[in-house]
């Protein structure tokens, strides 16, 4: 018997005077032991079925049909107090927010205690001691000074790790993570799953781990539900998954997704995103139909048959999909734009350090922050150049000073060979003519009061320009067709959008003067992989059009290697590394920019990751 | 039936709101026997009776028609006195409340927007200001200006514009943070367009919640000063100084205390349903909340 | 811990020293601005010229402000405040005997308040997103509709003239008289083991405390149902339910931990509020605190007086604002940095 077994789920919500399927015909099963991912862009239900778990649903969801076996109980069915029993002994979670999944007045110490009482451990003394033991068991350094610690002194990564501790603490027989590395860095991302997988080990437990990264679900788990719009459209072993997809939508989610090494192929763009839960009712047949890139009638009429490929390897499409006989074409990419050459840089920075000094309040020392340090490139026209590293290296702070929302301590910025320092009405002027800044969150960077053709033409407003609202409207038309959207959002506000509608609002908004170079913060990494394809491919098509040069920050390597002909690497505020994006790439001089590229669960699922990282314990915690 | 639905649907947030509609609905009540007092009141308010004082409402057999809430110790019409208090009461409510919004505001924006030392130093006067309790700077503040309604007024304003301040600065503090200031100044904008266009629009909503509870507060404070006879001229009815007048003569009728404590609690509670009305419905937090429930 | 309570304390007093200074001045230039003269209150109608400015050179009302504001600064540092004009005895004194009542009044209030608020606050808190959340929430609207001298007269009106269960003039009953050891009546009839002046003292102060309770309790109960409402949609709220922890627990321990700490800051903000309600409230009990002083003081335009009472207002409100900020680093451990 199967340690977990759901059976045919659907979960239907009542919103307002309808009621919608949220889930459809959920079925799967999960051994003892064994790890399955639930893989999909957000939207697609994958949450929700971590929570049919614990059967904490938002108010008005409720299982309409199915039955979710449980070591032999249907948990759906079972009375609250006994569902209340098993969680946190038998079922354990591992939440998405770290930093603000432990009680903040509470210590760490008091959090365990209680956590272990309700386990059912006697004696004050033998709790400290295995709560010593189990945090241990997660690497953290001085399990004895930690527990006396609150929430606000730890790092993300330190903080998963006590949560990963409070899991299995129980020692459960499943652990149900809901994306816990999504709000971490990169590196630590690498080590939470290598933990996780260990702990996993250590007690023989089966996980059910919910991520939006096919990539990395194919590298952890043994088999894995991909989910649309409420419905598992396919179903099969991880490795054969990542390697031989066969749902359109699954194809495309793979090759949305640009690699890190290989040929770098043209990102396919599926139109429109994942549909809310409103719109589920107007879905008649398969609900990925209207994005579908084959889209065929039969598609629309009803809702395909799961259709068994292989062994253990399902599909919810029409045969001739699922079969790979009509496949999407793939295009390899032009290279990435490198510009024509740095003789006259449109921006140039020159030995730029900016140090924070916190001023010591009362009887505190000052203490002070290198967040820069020494850092010397040059930006020519139409070139797109990239800064990668993680949080903390410093990248943001050097996009602020370019864009002249903070000054450097040390060096100088020159815009057009003038110091950005200037502040005579012209030079202002000029910097603002050359130099726009696109902000990360489009939610913080549009003003929610104002209108799409106001915020489109914001920069028509500005005390130099002021021009009439005729003249707005008509570049407001052109901006939109510029950035794709349709003319009827115009007369919309920023909370009417979508999230990657909201994104290409944020960029017409910076090219509306025709600026020569565009900086870019983080400017995908909040949207869903299929969204972000379309934002690159938008970038690229806009330097094609209007010769614009792009400073793009990013976590993410692979978008830096599919759009950027440069890159630097930056970390602790220093560049450590840079050159041809290709060649830094495949060919890493230093250490940090190895770590950096390991860090990344490749694209070939045979290969092994996360990787066995090489430092002592004890470097590995200090590097959080 | 279902057209009227339709068209309550069609009518803007606040106006869907019950709270909203009572709330208004009293204050518009209030203010139209403001304006109308001299035509609405039954009797001159401050002509005594001197055979007639101290009588019980008509419905009562003791009663006279003439003075349908009875009389005063004094012998004066105490309907005609609630009706005339009306006007100390909203003229007191909308022109003190307007003042203390304007400093506040103002001084809030500064504050906030700006940072620095210009931040340190508003901060520091509101906490100072703060450490005085309200009815005690407002008594020291009337006893050197003198009565009157405008000194009322003023006392007002000097007294409760660090309400608006504290409030709308740290909501101007969290406006500053968002990445549209940020890009508006990137855009070309100036320090005034970038206040005029997008912090005080984001901040509008909390300063008319802000204005209609302030609007309350003045009616209390002004009832309050007029209880300790601080605040109107002699000849001038207000609520305040009847309360004051009936405490005198209670054991004989409580009508003359209850109806214009009734008075001052019903225009107040007009205001606070308006104020906590419009919060829920200007608030874009508060209404999120309600989407996502919905 | 102690050590960094002492620190707050001793930053607190390098801010409210100056702010103290500050605050004299302008009570100072404030009342000087008076259009009437407090000598004509005391001296008699016939006095001649000579007498009259002999009294005002006597009370040092003939020197330019500046100068009368550094004298009168100049004998507080020594520990002089000056005597009274119209009662004759020297201000201090005054403060002193009223002061202690005054506080007793606003405590029991803020005792009141606290427990209503918290009460209905929870109450409010547990019917949320049924049909009673609305004729709750609507009823908090309607308490705080009623300022704190109004609850005053209708609690006289009710409890006292119409029931006649519980004395509303005075701090304790005619009969007594109170033993005068520390100027607190609770404190001295405990001393003493004065039963009946206890008993007294406390049906006197019932109505008083009540009505500044009545008009504070919705404020706090308003506040803790939202913050608790916000707290409970938290990670870390939904993440306990996980771990099977049950639902008493997770209120009691998780969330009003962190639901108290906004209701704190309001009780800290607005104690000013409550405590200048004492002020009114104390003259509708006929209640002999600093309210009552101050609004004789008033009368009789006994400036000495008027600013030493404004003053000793500031005085209070400053020092519960320093114990709400110790309470707040104490309750929360983010502040909590050695």
């Amino acid at each position: 018997m199967s340690l977990v077994e759901a059976r045919d789920i659907t979960l239907s919500a009542r919103i307002g005077d309808m009621s919608v399927e949220v889930l459809r015909n959920v079925s799967f099963t999960l051994e003892a032991g064994e790890t399955l991912g639930l893989v999909g862009e957000s939207g697609a239900g994958k949450s929700m079925i971590g929570r049919l778990f614990s059967q904490l649903l938002p108010p008005g969801f409720a299982v309409s049909a199915g039955e979710l076996i449980f070591d032999g109980e249907n948990l759906i069915t079972m009375s609250q107090t006994k569902r209340r029993r098993l969680l946190g002994k038998r079922i354990a979670f591992v939440p998405q927010e770290p930093m603000t999944a432990l009680n903040p007045v509470l210590s760490i110490g008091s959090q365990f205690n209680e956590h272990l009482k309700r386990l059912g451990v006697r004696g004050g003394r033998a709790r400290r001691d295995l709560a010593i033991k189990i945090l241990s068991e997660v690497h953290l350094p001085e399990p004895e000074l930690l527990l006396g610690k609150y929430p606000h002194q730890l790092s993300g990564g330190m903080c998963q790790r006590a949560l990963i501790a409070l899991a299995f603490a129980g020692d459960p027989v499943l652990v149900v993570a809901d994306e816990p590395t999504t709000a971490l860095d990169v590196m630590t991302q690498a080590r939470i799953m290598a933990l996780i997988a260990e702990m996993q080990q250590l007690h023989g437990t089966a996980m059910i781990l919910i991520t939006h990264d096919l990539r990395l679900a194919a590298h952890v788990c043994d088999k894995i539900l991909v989910m649309y719009a409420g419905d598992v459209v396919e179903r099969s072993g991880a490795r054969d998954l990542l390697a031989d997809p066969r749902h359109p939508y699954t194809r495309s989610l793979k090759r949305a997704n640009p690699t890190i090494s290989g040929p770098r192929m043209r990102l396919p763009t599926l139109p429109d995103q994942m549909p809310g839960l409103v719109e589920f009712s107007n879905l008649s047949g398969c609900r990925f139909s209207p994005r579908c890139p084959v889209n065929a009638d039969a598609c629309r009429a009803g809702v395909p048959a799961m259709l068994e490929i292989g062994p253990g390897h399902d599909v919810l499409c029409v045969p001739a999909c699922a079969s790979g006989e009509r496949d999407i074409s793939e295009v390899e990419a032009p290279p990435a734009p490198g510009g024509n050459g740095t003789d006259a840089p449109l921006v140039e920075l020159k030995n730029v350090s900016r140090r924070f000094v916190t001023r010591g309040k009362w009887f505190a020392n000052a203490t002070t922050v290198d967040a820069v340090n020494d850092v010397s490139f040059a930006i020519g026209q139409g070139e797109f150049i990239g800064i990668v590293g993680e949080s903390g290296s410093g990248k943001t702070t050097v996009a602020r000073m370019i864009a002249g929302l903070d000054q450097p301590t040390e060096g100088q910025i020159l815009v057009r060979g003038k110091d950005a320092r200037l502040q005579t009405a012209e030079a202002k002027a000029e910097r603002l003519e050359t130099l726009q800044m696109i902000f990360q969150d489009p939610q913080s960077a549009l003003n929610p009061r104002r209108m799409v053709e106001s915020l489109l033409t914001q920069a028509m407003e500005a005390d130099h320009r002021n021009h009439d609202a005729e003249e707005r409207g008509g570049r407001a038309v052109d901006l939109l067709r510029e950035i794709g959207l349709p003319g009827d959002s115009r007369r919309r506000y920023p909370s009417q959008l979508s999230g990657g509608q909201r994104q290409r609002v944020n960029i017409g908004r910076a090219i509306c003067i025709a600026p020569k170079v565009l900086v870019a913060d983080e400017i995908v990494s909040g949207l869903d992989v299929s969204v972000q394809a379309q934002i690159l491919n938008l970038l690229l098509r806009l330097r094609e059009e209007l010769d614009i040069s792009l400073l793009l920050i990013s976590h993410d390597l692979s978008v830096v290697r599919y759009i950027c002909s440069r890159v630097f690497v930056m970390h602790k505020g220093c560049v450590v590394e840079s050159g041809p994006t290709e060649q830094v790439f495949a060919d890493p001089q230093h250490a940090y920019t190895r770590t950096l590229l390991s860090a990344v669960p490749p694209d070939d699922a045979d290969s092994p990751w996360p990787p066995l990282f090489s430092e002592s314990e004890a470097d590995v915690v200090r590097a959080f | 039936m279902n057209a009227l639905a339709w068209r309550i649907r069609r009518l803007p947030a606040p106006l869907r709101s019950g709270r909203v509609l009572i709330g208004g609905g009293i204050v518009l009540a209030v203010t139209v026997i403001a304006i109308f007092a001299p035509w609405l009141a039954p009797n001159d308010p401050q002509e005594q009776d001197l055979f007639g004082n101290i009588m019980p409402p008509a419905w009562d057999p003791l009663g006279d028609p003439k003075y349908p809430f009875g009389t005063d110790n004094l012998g004066r019409c105490i309907l005609s006195q609630l009706i005339y208090g009306a006007r100390v009461a909203m003229v007191v409510a909308v022109v003190a409340s307007t003042g203390a919004m304007v400093i506040g505001v103002t001084l809030a924006h500064i504050a906030g927007y700006f940072g620095g030392w210009i931040d340190g130093l508003i901060t520091r006067l509101v906490d100072l200001w703060m450490s005085f309790p309200p009815v005690v700077l407002s008594l020291i503040l009337m006893l050197g200006l003198g009565v009157g309604v405008s000194n009322v007024i003023l006392a007002i304003i000097l007294v409760d514009w660090t309400r608006f301040c504290r409030v709308v600065r740290s909501d101007v503090l969290v406006v500053r943070q968002r990445d549209y200031i940020s890009a508006a100044q990137l855009l070309g904008f100036g320090h005034f367009r970038t206040l005029r266009r997008e912090v005080l629009p984001s901040v509008m909503p909390l300063i008319i919640t802000l204005m209609a509870l302030e609007m309350g507060i003045a009616v209390v404070v002004e009832a309050i000063l007029s209880f300790v006879g601080l605040s109107v001229e002699a000849d001038v009815s207000a609520w305040g100084v009847m309360v004051a007048d009936a405490r005198q003569y209670m054991y004989q009728s409580v009508w003359g205390l209850i109806l214009p404590i009734a008075a001052i609690t019903v225009t107040v509670m007009g205001f606070n349903l308006l104020g906590d009305g419009l919060r829920r419905t200007l608030d874009p937090r508060l209404r999120q909340e309600r989407h996502a429930q919905a | 811990m102690l050590r960094l309570i002492l620190a707050i304390l001793l930053r607190r007093l390098i801010v409210v020293i100056p702010m103290l200074l500050v605050v004299s001045v302008m009570i100072f230039v404030i009342l000087r601005l008076l259009p009437v003269d407090p000598i004509a209150m005391i001296i008699s109608p016939t006095a001649l010229p000579h007498e009259v400015e002999a009294t005002r050179a006597f009370h040092g009302l003939d020197k330019p402000i500046p100068v009368q504001y550094l004298i009168w600064i100049g004998n507080v540092f020594s520990g002089d405040f000056g005597n009274a004009i119209s009662f004759r005895v020297s201000v201090l004194n005054l403060v002193g005997e009223t002061l202690p009542a005054t506080i007793e009044l606003a405590l029991f209030a803020l005792f009141f308040a606290v427990i209503i608020g918290f009460g209905a606050g929870l109450y409010m808190f547990h019917v949320r997103g049924t049909v009673r959340e609305t004729v709750t929430d609507v009823f908090s609207i309607a308490m705080l509709s009623f300022p704190d001298f109004l609850w005053a007269l209708i609690l006289i009106l009710l409890v006292g003239v119409q029931w006649a269960i519980l004395p509303f003039t005075g701090r304790y009953g005619p009969e007594f008289i109170a033993p005068d050891i520390t100027g607190f009546i609770f404190l001295d009839a405990i001393i003493t083991a004065d039963g009946p002046l206890l008993w007294s003292a406390l049906g006197h102060i019932i109505l008083p405390a009540l009505a500044l309770a009545l008009a504070f309790a919705p404020l706090i109960m308003r506040v803790l149902k939202s913050s608790l409402t916000e707290v409970m949609t938290e990670d870390y709220i939904t993440l306990a339910r996980l771990r099977g922890i049950s639902e008493w627990r997770i209120l009691l321990r998780h969330a009003l931990k962190n639901g108290v700490l906004p209701t704190l800051t309001l009780v800290g903000v607005q104690f000013g509020f409550l405590f200048g309600g004492t002020l009114l409230v104390e003259i509708i009990f006929a209640y002999p605190g600093l309210g009552n002083l101050m609004v004789r003081a008033i009368r009789n335009t006994d400036l000495p007086v008027i600013q030493m009472a404004a003053l000793t207002y500031c005085v209070v409100v400053l020092a519960s604002n320093t114990v709400v900020d110790v309470l707040y680093v104490v309750l929360n451990p983010k502040l909590r940095k050695e």
